[in-house]
Formats: C-alpha cells, sequence, structure tokens
C-alpha cells in the first residue's frame, strides 16, 4: 500500500493509508528511548514503578496515541491554524506576564483552576515553528534570501524570546531564538547575513552575560567554566555528573547499581540528569545505544522534511526537528560538562509531561508532514477553511 | 507579497535551498552527535579509572572506630581499669533535620529533662554538619532496642554500641590512675598526637589523671575504621565489613600495686584522711598507695553534674587531692631514725646518755618532751623506742642541720621519684644552703632551728611516699631503693628500683637504727608496742611513730583532748617494715589531725596492711603456718636478727630470739 506522488488524491485521504504512511521506524526509535527512560526510572526508585517509571510510560502511550492521531491532520489545517497558534503562544506570554505564577523565583506558570498549570512558552516552542514555516511559504526564495520581509520573522522571533527571557527563563528563550534562526536559515537567508549575525551574536555575549543576566544566570555560567573552582556549592551538578558518567566506563557498573543515582549524589537524576543516570549503569554502550536512537529520530525527521513537496511542510517538519536536536545537544553538553547548566531535559528520557508533551506534539506534525507529504499545500486566501 | 506560484523554477529553487540547508543541519547534528560520543569516549574510556575513584570517594566513607583503651592491671593482673559495652545514643545533624523536634521525640525514649534538652539542642544547633553529638551514654538494652527499631524514622538519630572506662575498684586507686573524661576543646592541638581525627569522635575519652593522663598516648592504641556506604547527605546505607581496618588496642599498663593491700589500706583510712604508701623492701615496688578519702573515678567518666563537683572540692578532707604524693607534712619522730643515722655517721658515740627531764632550757625557752615526766637516762636506742624528744633536740644541735639533711637525702627525702605518673612534691629537707636560698626573711640558719629539726619539725615537710622510702631504704639496709610504680608497659618491663646504689652509711649504724626501731614495735616499753602487734607468729613488724603538730602548744595545756576541733588536731603518722628480720614490706601512714602519737591512729592502721602483704606472700604463709624448728644457739642481742636479705624458701632463717617484752 505504498504510497506515490502518483497515487489517486482520493487514494491519500484514506484513513487506513495514511496510517501505513505513519514513519514506524522512527516511532520505534522513540519508543526505545522512552522504554530507556523508564528503565532508568525504574532503576533509581529502587526497582519500582512508583513514582516515575509507571508515569513516564503511562504519559508516552498517551503522547504517542496523540502524535498518531495528529499525523492524520491534514497538512492543510497545520497550514490554516499556524498563525493562530502562533498567536495564541504570544497572548499567552503575554498574559502570564500580567498574571502568571511566580515558582522558584520565575513566573513562568499559568494557572488553568482545575486543569492545572503549565507553561505557555511550551506553545511558543511549536508555535514558533508555524509561525515561520506558514510565513515562508509565502515568500519567495529571492524574499527569503534577504530583503525587508526578514523584519516579520525577526519580530516574529524577537517577541517571544524577549517575553520568555523576562520571565526569566533563559533556557527556553535560548531554545526558542534557536528554532526560529534554524526555520530563517534553512528557508535560504543569505550566508552574509548568518555570517553577519554570528559575528554579531559573539561580540554582544560578553556584555550581555555581565549586564543583563541575573546573578543565579552568571554564577551557572561561571560556574560551567570552571567548575572545580568550588565542588560542593555551585559546581556539585556539574562534578557529581561527570563522575557519574566516567565512572561508568565502557561497560557501566550494571543495572540498578549505580552509587551516584542511587545514593543521591546526582541531582535530578531522574529529570535533566538521567543521561548520567543511564551512564552510570550501562557505560559507553548504553550513551552510545541512546545518542544513536536519537540520531535515528533526528535524520529520519530530517529525511521526511526533505520529503515533503510543500515549502510549509518541509520548514515546519525541519524546524520541529531543529528544537529536538537542540535540546539533546544542550542536554547532552550539560551533563557532560560541554554547557552550562540550564534546565534542559533529554527529550523523551527525562522525566517530565510538558516537555513530553511537547516533543510529541511536535512529532505529530512531523508525521503529518510525512503522511501529507505530496499535499500541496496553497497559500492563504482562505483556500482551505 | 509576491503570489507564490507552483512555477516549476520557483518551487525548485526554494525546494533547492532548503534541501541543501536542511543537509547541512543534518550535518551540523552529526557533527553535535559526534562530538557528544567524543566526550563520552574521553570521559568513560580515558578518564573511567579518575572518575571510578571520585566515585568511590563519594559512595565509601570509613568511620573512625575509637580503638579500646588499654586494661591498667595490678601485679597479679588483678583488673584496676577495663572497659565495658556503652549503648550509646547519637544524633548527627543533617541538612533536614530539626533538632528541637528530634531531642522532643528522643525524650519519649530516654530519660530528657527540660534543662538537658535544652543543651543538647543547644549543642547540635552548634554542632559542625554530620559530628554526632551524644545524648546520652549507658542506655539500658530495652532503651537501645527501642531506639534502634524506630532510627530509620528519625534523621540523623543512631545508636550504637562503644565502650566505655570502668574503674571496678571504684575509689581505690583514682588518685593513682586517675580517670579519662571527655575532650575538651583546650585538648585538641593544631599538630601532634592530640590533634588526630579520633579526638572528635563521641566515643573518646582522654586521661586526665595519674595513671590515664601520663601513660595516655600508650593507653589510646591505633584508631580503626568501618568502610561504610554513604548517601549524599552522609546518611549511612549499608556496612562492608570486608574493607574494614581493625583498631589497634592500646597497650596494657601493669602497675606495680597489689589490689588487696590498696583495697584494705582505704578500707583501714575509713573516714580519716591521710595516705598510706607500701613498697617492697627488696624491688622497691609501690605495693600500696593509697589516698583518704578518695573518689568513685568512674562518676568522672561518666560526666559530673556541677554539685556534684563542688561537693567532692568543698569537701573539708579534700578527697581529690593525692595525699600519697602531694601531701606534705612535717614527718615528726619519723624523721628521728634519720637523725639518728645522721649522728652515728657523725661519729655520735650511740651510748652517750642524755638525760630527760621533760624540759630542756635552751636558747631562752624551754623545750618540752612530749613526756611530761620525762624518760630519764636516754641512749639512742632508748630516744628511739621512746622517741624522747630531749635526746634528739640535743643531738641535732651536736650534728648540726647539714649532716641530717645528707642522711635525710640519702633515705629519700626532699627527693621526687621517678613514678612515671606527676605530682609528686618535693617538700623541705633544712640545711644552711637551704635556708640562705628560701628564707629571705631569715637566711642564716639559727642553733635553734636545728633543735626543732632534730624531732623532724621546723624546716622538713615529707609526703608519704618519701616516708615509704625511707623505711624502706632503711629495712633493705643496704639499697638506695627507689619506687617503682609502672611494671610493664604493653608487656615491656621497666626498670626495677632495686638497680641502684648503696646507701652511703656503714652497715652498722643501719643495724643500729633498725634495732631500736624494732624496740618500738616488739620491746613493751616501746611507744607502739600494743599496736604493732601482728599476731603472725614470729614475723613481727619494725615501725617509728611520729606525730606532726600543726599549730604551736605553747600555751595549750593539753596537747591530747579529745574536744580540739578536727582541723587543730596533729597529724599521726607511722612508719613500718616486717619481717623485722628478714624485711620485705615498708610501709608509711600518715593520718590528718589523728591526734597525738603516732601509735593510736597510724599504728594499728599500718598493723592491718601489713598483716595483709605478709599473709599474703606464699614465703611468709609458710614460715608463719611451719614454723622452722628453734636453732640451737640463741644470738643475743635484737639487732642480729634483722638481717638485710630475704632468706630463700629452703635455706632456714637466722631465728631471731623475740624480744623479751612479747608474752
Amino acid at each position: 500500500m505504498s504510497v506515490s506522488a502518483l497515487t489517486r488524491p482520493g487514494e491519500r485521504d484514506r484513513l487506513v493509508v495514511k496510517f501505513s504512511e505513519i514513519d514506524w521506524l522512527f516511532s520505534l526509535a522513540l519508543c526505545l528511548i522512552a522504554g530507556a527512560g523508564a528503565l532508568m526510572m525504574f532503576s533509581i526508585a529502587g526497582s519500582s514503578w512508583e513514582p516515575w517509571a509507571g508515569a513516564h510510560l503511562l504519559r508516552f502511550g498517551i503522547m504517542f496515541v496523540v502524535m498518531v492521531a495528529l499525523a492524520m491532520v491534514d497538512l492543510r489545517v497545520w497550514f490554516a491554524i499556524a498563525y493562530p497558534i502562533y498567536g495564541i503562544g504570544l497572548v499567552l506570554l503575554v498574559l502570564v506576564e500580567v498574571i502568571g505564577d511566580v515558582r522558584m523565583g520565575a513566573q513562568r506558570w499559568l494557572d488553568l483552576g482545575p486543569l492545572g498549570s503549565f507553561q505557555p512558552s511550551e506553545v511558543m516552542k511549536l508555535g514558533i515553528v508555524l509561525g515561520l514555516a506558514r510565513f515562508y511559504h509565502s515568500i519567495s526564495a529571492d524574499d527569503a534570501r534577504f530583503s525587508w520581509w526578514l523584519l516579520v520573522p525577526i519580530l516574529m522571533i524577537a517577541a517571544p524570546v524577549v517575553l520568555v527571557a523576562h520571565q526569566p527563563d533563559l533556557g527556553t528563550a535560548m531554545l526558542i531564538l534557536m528554532t526560529g534562526v534554524a526555520v530563517v536559515v534553512l528557508a535560504g537567508l543569505d550566508w552574509r547575513v548568518i555570517a553577519t549575525g554570528l559575528a554579531a551574536a559573539a561580540i554582544s555575549v560578553p556584555p550581555m552575560v555581565m549586564f543583563v543576566l541575573h546573578d543565579y544566570q552568571r554564577k551557572r555560567i561561571f560556574t560551567f567554566l570552571d567548575p572545580e573552582s568550588d565542588p560542593s556549592g555551585s559546581g556539585y551538578h556539574i562534578l557529581q555528573s561527570k563522575i557519574a558518567l566516567g565512572s561508568g566506563g565502557f561497560l557501566g557498573k550494571g543495572y540498578g547499581l549505580g552509587s551516584q543515582s542511587q545514593l543521591n549524589f546526582l541531582p535530578e537524576k531522574q529529570t535533566d540528569f538521567i543521561f548520567a543516570t543511564l551512564a552510570e549503569e550501562f557505560g559507553f554502550v548504553g550513551c552510545f545505544s541512546v545518542l544513536f536512537l536519537y540520531a535515528v529520530v533526528i535524520f529520519m525527521a530530517l529525511r521526511t522534511a526533505a520529503l515533503a513537496h510543500s515549502h510549509f511542510g518541509r520548514l515546519s517538519a525541519a524546524g520541529v526537528t531543529a528544537t529536538f536536536a537542540l535540546y539533546v545537544m544542550i542536554n547532552g553538553g550539560m551533563v557532560m560538562g560541554l554547557a552550562p547548566v540550564v534546565g534542559v531535559p533529554m527529550p523523551m528520557l527525562s522525566y517530565g509531561g510538558t516537555v513530553m508533551a511537547t516533543v510529541m506534539i511536535g512529532f505529530g506534525l512531523v508525521q503529518a508532514v510525512r503522511v501529507h507529504r505530496y499535499s500541496e499545500v496553497t497559500s492563504g486566501k482562505g483556500s482551505f477553511l | 507579497m509576491s503570489e507564490p506560484s507552483i512555477f516549476f523554477t520557483e518551487v525548485n529553487e526554494r525546494q533547492g535551498v532548503f534541501h541543501r540547508r536542511a543537509f547541512l543541519m543534518g550535518g551540523l547534528s552529526g557533527l553535535g552527535l559526534l562530538a557528544l560520543t567524543g566526550r563520552l569516549a574521553h570521559l568513560q574510556l580515558l578518564e573511567a579509572q579518575r572518575y571510578e575513584k571520585m566515585s568511590a570517594s563519594n559512595q565509601f566513607n570509613f568511620r573512625l572506630v575509637p580503638p579500646p583503651r588499654g586494661l591498667i592491671v595490678d601485679r597479679n593482673g588483678v583488673i584496676l581499669a577495663s572497659n565495658r559495652p556503652n549503648f550509646r545514643l547519637l544524633v548527627a545533624k543533617d541538612g533536614k533535620m530539626d533538632p528541637e523536634g528530634t531531642v522532643k521525640t528522643l525524650a519519649h525514649f530516654v530519660p530528657l529533662d527540660a534543662e538537658r534538652q535544652a543543651r543538647l539542642t543547644k549543642d547540635l544547633i552548634r554542632a559542625p554538619k554530620r559530628s554526632p553529638v551524644s545524648v546520652m551514654e549507658d542506655m539500658s538494652w530495652e532503651q537501645f532496642s527501642a531506639i534502634n527499631v524506630r532510627a530509620p524514622e528519625l534523621p540523623g538519630v543512631t545508636a550504637d554500641m562503644g565502650e566505655v572506662r570502668v574503674y571496678p575498684h571504684g575509689g581505690a586507686f583514682a588518685h593513682v590512675i586517675g580517670y579519662v573524661a571527655k575532650v575538651n576543646k583546650e585538648d585538641i592541638q593544631p599538630t601532634g598526637p592530640n590533634s588526630e581525627a579520633i579526638m572528635l569522635h563521641p566515643g573518646f575519652r582522654i586521661g586526665r589523671q595519674g595513671v590515664e593522663k601520663a601513660f595516655d598516648l600508650r593507653l589510646r592504641g591505633r584508631p580503626g575504621a568501618q568502610k561504610v556506604e554513604v548517601d549524599a547527605n552522609g546518611r549511612e546505607v549499608r556496612q562492608d565489613s570486608g574493607g574494614d581496618i581493625a583498631a589497634t588496642p592500646g597497650a596494657e599498663i601493669q602497675l606495680s600495686l597489689d589490689a588487696d593491700i590498696q583495697t584494705r589500706a582505704l578500707e583501714v583510712m575509713g573516714d580519716e584522711s591521710g595516705a598510706v604508701v607500701m613498697l617492697d623492701c627488696r624491688t622497691g615496688d609501690v605495693l600500696c598507695m593509697a589516698s583518704a578519702p578518695s573518689f568513685d573515678a568512674n562518676r568522672f567518666v561518666r560526666g559530673m553534674t556541677g554539685s556534684e563537683y563542688r561537693a567532692l572540692a568543698n569537701y573539708e578532707r579534700k578527697p581529690l587531692l593525692d595525699k600519697a604524693m602531694s601531701g606534705l607534712y612535717p614527718p615528726g619522730s619519723t624523721f628521728k631514725p634519720t637523725v639518728a643515722l645522721a649522728a652515728l655517721e657523725a661519729g655520735i658515740d650511740p651510748e652517750i646518755r642524755v638525760n630527760c627531764s621533760g624540759g630542756w632550757y635552751y636558747g631562752g625557752r624551754t623545750w618540752r618532751c612530749w613526756k611530761h615526766g620525762g624518760h630519764g637516762s636516754q641512749n639512742m636506742h632508748d630516744a628511739i623506742k621512746n622517741s624522747c624528744d630531749i635526746y634528739f633536740y640535743q643531738t641535732a644541735l651536736k650534728v648540726g642541720p647539714d649532716p641530717i639533711a645528707r642522711a635525710a637525702h640519702a633515705l629519700g627525702f626532699g627527693q621526687v621519684f621517678d613514678l612515671g605518673i606527676p605530682g609528686q612534691k618535693k617538700g623541705i629537707v633544712g640545711s644552711r644552703e637551704w635556708k640562705r636560698k628560701a628564707v629571705k626573711r631569715e637566711p642564716v640558719w639559727q642553733p635553734g632551728d636545728s633543735v626543732s629539726y632534730g624531732i623532724g619539725q621546723g624546716y622538713v615537710n615529707v609526703n608519704a611516699l618519701q616516708l615509704a622510702v625511707m623505711t624502706a631504704r632503711l629495712a633493705n639496709g643496704r639499697k638506695a631503693l627507689n619506687p617503682r610504680l609502672v611494671r610493664s608497659i604493653g608487656g615491656k618491663e621497666l626498670p626495677s628500683g632495686a638497680a641502684v646504689p648503696d646507701l652511703p652509711f656503714q652497715q652498722e649504724h643501719v643495724d643500729y637504727v633498725r634495732g631500736a626501731m624494732i624496740a618500738v614495735a616488739n620491746d613493751v616499753t616501746g611507744t607502739a608496742y600494743r599496736q604493732s602487734q601482728l599476731g603472725l607468729g614470729d614475723v613481727m613488724m619494725a615501725g617509728k611513730t611520729g606525730t606532726a603538730q600543726v599549730r604551736s602548744y605553747d600555751n595549750v595545756a593539753d596537747r591530747n583532748s579529745a574536744s580540739v576541733q578536727w582541723k587543730l588536731k596533729d597529724h599521726n603518722l607511722f612508719v613500718a617494715f616486717a619481717p623485722y628480720d628478714a624485711p620485705r614490706y615498708a610501709l608509711s601512714v600518715i593520718v590528718e589531725h589523728g591526734g597525738l602519737g603516732g601509735a593510736t591512729a597510724g599504728a594499728p592502721r599500718a598493723r592491718e596492711v601489713m598483716r595483709v602483704a605478709l599473709l599474703k606472700d606464699p614465703e611468709i604463709r609458710a614460715r608463719i603456718e611451719k614454723p622452722l624448728p628453734m636453732p640451737e644457739l640463741t644470738p643475743d642481742g635484737l639487732a642480729e636478727g634483722a638481717a638485710p636479705d630475704a632468706p630463700t624458701a629452703g635455706a632456714p632463717p637466722p631465728a631471731p630470739r623475740p624480744p623479751e617484752g612479747r608474752t
């Protein structure tokens, strides 16, 4: 039941056909990563499904179904709701600025009453990708390379980044910024502009660090630069993580035998530092396997983007992939002592519902792009809705 | 906005750019993942060993285990200080615990009054993180098990078994052995043995007095370590007995003391204040060194309340003072044998008689004899036997202070002996030289000084140990014995007190004085005849009485009044050795404010202590139980019997003829 560009349009819209078009190898890789996460959570909870492993698997199961369901959603629908989602995300960010809860020193949460609370910045991770993809879908390659039109994506990126950074949530702000820049670059930004932008960023980092950042943020960066200067204080996280990793060796200490994680030397062992837990108990072999699975996910998603016929599909799939890859790189770098400690989890592997939901909804979009790769998405003008 | 069309060129251009850029992004992601893999390989393959070590040092802690403190035993191996198990309740502060709440909870399990609770809470708040504070020592088994069951719910609380020092004889050895106590801040020094981490262990005790203090480092041993797995909060997860390092127990110290003699000495002292010291006349071993009243050293180990301590410190009879070594007394008449020996050495004929009429006018005042009516005509032998003051006033005046001081020094007065433990007071042995240096107010030795010097008053001050040494040297007759208190440390024997030069006296002079001392105890007219009978057949004691004035009696009618306040009564002294024919044991007894005449308070006590020593000696026992047949010849003269060397078991001792007074 293979679908091709020559398949009859009506045939491609059948649900069974759509279902078969889902990238199952990609999905298998996701399952394996989430399974590895649950395995580690089971270990560090002292061989117990409580409190993390069971919930992690349940969440993944639910989000997997959501992902499959979203994959069925026609790309034209995605196209149509792209700007609304971006707009809603922006409105929510403004709202959180005005009425949001302050938790752990940052105003990131929006209380939804009985529905609980969530961080609007998560909506923006998807919203920025959809919004920019929608925008670039509508302009020509020449305009995308370098024109006054560039002001639109700049504003579209800057608005949420500034709002999120003000919360302050520097990690998420950087993530949104980098995701947005990735989409702009993928859309064909002129190399000279890219080079100029990189140079300007490099120049502006030191004054930003010195004058704009909060004290604790600055401290994290200095700690990252010299973690062993204060092993029991702020350098503790990085040092303990490196000890967990290094002491795992080639084959690891064995399942359930990681002293760093089992005896609580490793902080945030089930969330941000779960990769270190894995590294300690399964060693280089285990880490390499999981990184390989991430590589599979990233390259399969990029392949999906490359296969899409619509520019919107290409950019949105690639944008989601960029977000995911950034998560992996930042968390991996943090755990291994290559990046400062920022609250970025390892997607699918770490415990935590928000990121799981964001990533899986994003992958729902990627799968939708794959399922509808032959769809031509025409420009706005209410052609679909 | 230019209308995007589906023209091929346009679409292809965007698609081509995207494909190139996506390819680039794939490459960047690949590079990123490769960089992560490279970093992983660096950490996990190249530096794995370094991080394994760091992980192990996180995971395992070595918990110091205090070593068992060395035992202290007596000459026969009887334990004087040992250790017994102690169930201890400890609380260590960690991050999340609430000191006040924890102490309150613990009060449900062990008795803690409000004052103690407040103090513990304060201690806990001030204590460094994870360093345990002792809440209670010596819990009962029930308390221990109750706490242990609930310990997992109480963060920072542990109940463990340690050791605590115990002195089975209570107060009998308190002054010699001393005691151990908790380590104070002042004890901890930046370097040396008192800087070690074990000092901070709540189960560790430091020697505070006597042997415990003097040999503290030897008694301590080397701490061991217990390998324990800990979590990030320092809480113990499990023990790894394979990794333990055993503690090295402290060295055992054997003292020359005899527990039976010491205990008896303290018993006979009763409520009196004073000291008893006994030496072995052949070796110099200190068999008994008791100071009364004593105190229970175990109370110090447990920690005393302020009021308990004040009660001890303020008591008139000074239980905390070691009167055997640091109590100084005028020797009184027990000094007379020394003066006699000095006179003999100075060439004075012992047969020259002095008439005692009860008083002697000299230097503008009347010097009284203790006996109102006087002793009549006295030679040296009689004068010692009767303790005639007039004879010794005049003899000392004749001899002068310096020969007396020489003899006194030779017999051990004015000396500090190497016992191994601190606290001895040197005392005073007067001489012209000494007075010139010491008495700035009146640096010239007056003849009157010599007169009182002759009866052991004035510029002479001794302690009970020196008196016992003097007696032992006289009894031995040949060797200038040194007392030895510590026999061996960790099985290594210390030099005996007998490896010393001879006494600088002519043998016949020593024999003469000794003969007079035999008469004191065995001649019916001797000052201590009645109180010196041992009741052990022909094993008999020789001695010398003494009274040390604590005030002037010039205006007092009756020195012996029972109505005199305790503090104003004379000190009562007695020195003795036995058996007089082959001396083995020499002792001195001082009863503070015991009243007039060494025979009243000192001699009866000396007799009791001497009996214990003699009956314990198997050779003496054999002699008492199976008297040897009477030899055919009976040598006359009392001095003949006193052979300095001990008879060997098989050889018949030179059997002395009992003095005529003995019935």
